[in-house]
């Protein structure tokens, strides 16, 4: 940095960063002024919760197996019976870890998914009406523009804040509620067995991301103010869902509604079917009816139009891409 | 329109500064919005310095700016900026340029220091030094404690700085700044004026100030491209373009002005008096040296002469006149 005599000014005639940093400025700040707001603390707040309830969930889990671990001192506590229980699920957990820690598993990051996706879908709500419409209405595209970025860079940076949030809301609490609760398991095959569900997990969660995000961009680019896109916002959410939940829908109207084809991508990623299923046919001592109550929800839980609704969701991402690369030009 | 070799001379430039001889260099340049065309076969090479960009409402300037700034694509011809084709070096021919617009622009949300300094960002810079340069821009451009308030909070006046600060937060090589002293006070016009005036003659930023305010652009620029219709009707040096215009002098004398009048007249000069009580005389000299011998011979008391006072007023309305065929107004 050099001075100029006359004016004060300090010079930088330094290389500048490159195009990933400028996307990643359009991130955080958008993180950031998202961060201002009391509902989206709100929110993150909830979700780590969520986070802290995988941890205990695995926790308490874990403990089943452990000799003289909590679990069993609170057994004992109560009384023989309980004892018993405890003692003969720890021995069915020890005996069948692979059906035992993968179902379990599997249903607590099924369970966290519902979570995610509700506290995700009502921070997109919150975020959707400032992230672009704000740039829209102060004219502030021609900032963006006239300085070195593209229209796909201001994409990118944009997308880059809506995974942000994501991660922050869905994929940070699932990640620190698994890494806690193997933290304090009390056998290596927690971990072995735990695994696949958590890639599956992450799996789904990416999918969710890419399409909200997608979703998200275009439907914010759609409406100049924030009460249409707010409006729209809702009306893809709930009356698309509403229409998928009438049980005669044809198979094309359920697809319009991305929360319906999330949830039969959900069901196949999950794999929750499978692993009721094997805990229904393996699992010894279990009583006829539950088995039966197993198998049924297994068969529930199984996914009946996942190419359908993975194409809907590559359509709703491809649309949203259009609709925000056509309406994003300096006016 | 290649340049007129009578370009004022150029300032130092500090280290770094490319060498490129021209800001601008465009040919056949055009812009249609469907029959209509914004801008006609502008062809022209502007070096560096601080040019003045002139015309009517709907002339083209703005669509000229935008088209060097890719913020419209241009439908025929080539543009270069700073030498980089500003369609396959998109972002790069961008990334010394610095642009004040017309209209409001900024991001909702941010007080005025964050703005500029996510601006600097957005352009490049590391963070700590966006914020310090920020801070030194705000002071350049006359922004006290109100650079922590929100923008949208900003009168038109603090608006119009903020946009200027943004535009120079990353030390471009050249700046565009498109009517920069709209809704500023009369001492703030004044500051922003000599702020631009100083930014190539110190700072070797070269400037094109699009302004509708002609003694702006003759304060501040050296040189004048004027558009008209999207069309290219002139570029030169002020000075240039002064000469070419028929030479008018106003002489405002200290004393009795008619045995000036008188003895103008007898030199066979046209000789208006003017309402202010100055003499407005029509000369066939470039220089108004004869006028001083004139004063000498006839003992004339002392006089403040200003030779082309309005030329650039009236050599704009002339060309927009020429072009529609017209007789220019006077």
């Amino acid at each position: 940095m050099e001075t100029s005599p006359g004016l004060d000014l300090s010079r930088w005639r330094e290389a500048p960063h490159g195009v990933g940093y400028r996307r990643l400025t359009i991130a955080l700040a958008g993180l950031r002024q998202l961060w201002r707001t009391r509902f989206f603390r709100l929110l993150l707040a909830a979700a780590w919760f969520g986070g802290s309830l995988i941890a205990a969930g695995g926790f308490v889990f874990s403990q089943s197996i452990a000799t003289g671990g909590w679990l069993e001192t609170l057994a004992a506590k109560i009384g023989p019976r309980a004892e018993a229980v405890v003692a003969t699920a720890g021995a069915v957990v020890a005996l069948y870890p692979d059906t035992c820690v993968h179902g379990v598993f599997t249903v607590l990051f099924w369970a966290h998914s519902f979570l995610g996706f509700w506290i995700s879908l009502l921070a997109l709500t919150s975020l959707v009406p400032s992230l672009i419409t704000r740039d829209r209405s102060s004219h502030a595209l021609v900032v963006y523009l006239s300085r070195p970025l593209t229209s796909s860079d201001y994409l990118l940076g944009k997308l880059g804040t809506i995974v942000g949030v994501l991660l922050l809301v869905w994929t940070g609490p699932l990640l620190l509620g698994w890494l806690l609760s193997m933290l304090f398991a009390t056998d290596r095959d927690f971990v072995v067995y735990s695994f696949g569900p958590l890639l599956r997990a992450l799996a789904f969660n990416g999918i969710a991301t890419v399409v909200l995000a997608a979703i998200a961009l275009g439907v914010s680019a759609a409406g100049r103010s924030a009460r249409i896109t707010v409006l729209l916002w809702i009306c893809l959410w709930t009356v698309f869902s509403a229409m998928a939940l009438q049980p005669r829908a044809p198979a094309w109207v359920t697809r319009m509604s991305y929360t319906h084809n999330l949830g039969q991508v959900r069901q196949e990623v999950f794999q929750l079917d499978r692993a009721l299923g094997a805990a229904s046919a393996e699992l010894p001592l279990l009583d006829r009816n539950l088995k039966d109550s197993l198998a049924r929800a297994g068969r529930k839980a199984e996914s009946t139009d996942f190419g359908g609704a993975l194409a809907a969701l590559g359509a709703f991402v491809v649309g949203a891409s259009l609709v925000f690369l056509r309406r994003l030009r300096p006016e | 329109m290649p340049p007129s070799p009578s370009s004022p001379p150029s300032p130092t430039l500090p280290a770094g500064r490319p060498a490129a001889d021209f800001i601008i260099e465009t040919d056949r340049l055009g812009k249609t919005y469907g029959a209509h065309a914004a801008l006609a076969d502008v062809t022209l090479q502007v070096p560096r310095g601080t040019v003045g960009l002139l015309g009517p409402n709907g002339a083209g300037k703005s669509t000229f700016i935008k088209c060097l700034l890719n913020l419209e694509v241009p439908t025929s011809g080539t543009a270069r900026v700073l030498g980089r084709d500003i369609r396959q070096d998109a972002r790069a021919s961008r990334e010394r340029i610095g642009y004040s617009p017309e209209r409001d622009c900024h991001i909702a949300g941010l007080a005025g220091c964050e703005y500029v300094t996510y601006c600097g960002q957005l352009s490049g810079m590391p963070m700590r030094l966006a914020r310090q340069r920020a801070h030194e821009i705000l002071d350049l451009v006359g922004m006290g404690q109100e650079r922590y308030r929100p923008v949208d909070t900003y009168s038109t006046g603090m608006k119009q700085r903020v946009k200027l600060a943004q535009a120079l937060v990353h030390d471009p090589d050249v700046v565009f700044l498109d009517e920069p002293t709209n809704g500023l006070d009369p001492s703030g016009r004044e500051h922003i004026l000599a702020l631009v005036g100083s930014l190539w003659r110190e700072l070797g930023i070269s400037v094109v100030m699009c302004s509708h305010l002609l003694r702006d652009i003759e304060r501040v620029c050296d040189r004048v491209i004027i558009i008209g219709h999207g069309r290219l009707l002139e570029h030169d040096t002020i000075a240039n373009l002064k000469n070419r215009h028929r030479r008018v002098v106003e002489i405002a004398p200290a004393g009795a002005r008619e045995p000036f009048a008188a003895a103008l007249r007898a030199t066979g000069a046209g000789v208006v008096v003017l309402p202010n009580g100055r003499l407005r005389v029509e000369s066939t000299s470039e220089s108004v040296e004869w006028i001083l011998q004139l004063m000498q011979a006839h003992r004339l008391p002392p006089a403040e002469i200003v030779a082309n006072p309005d030329a650039l007023h009236e050599l704009f309305l002339k060309s927009i006149a020429d072009h529609h065929g017209n007789e220019p107004r006077s």
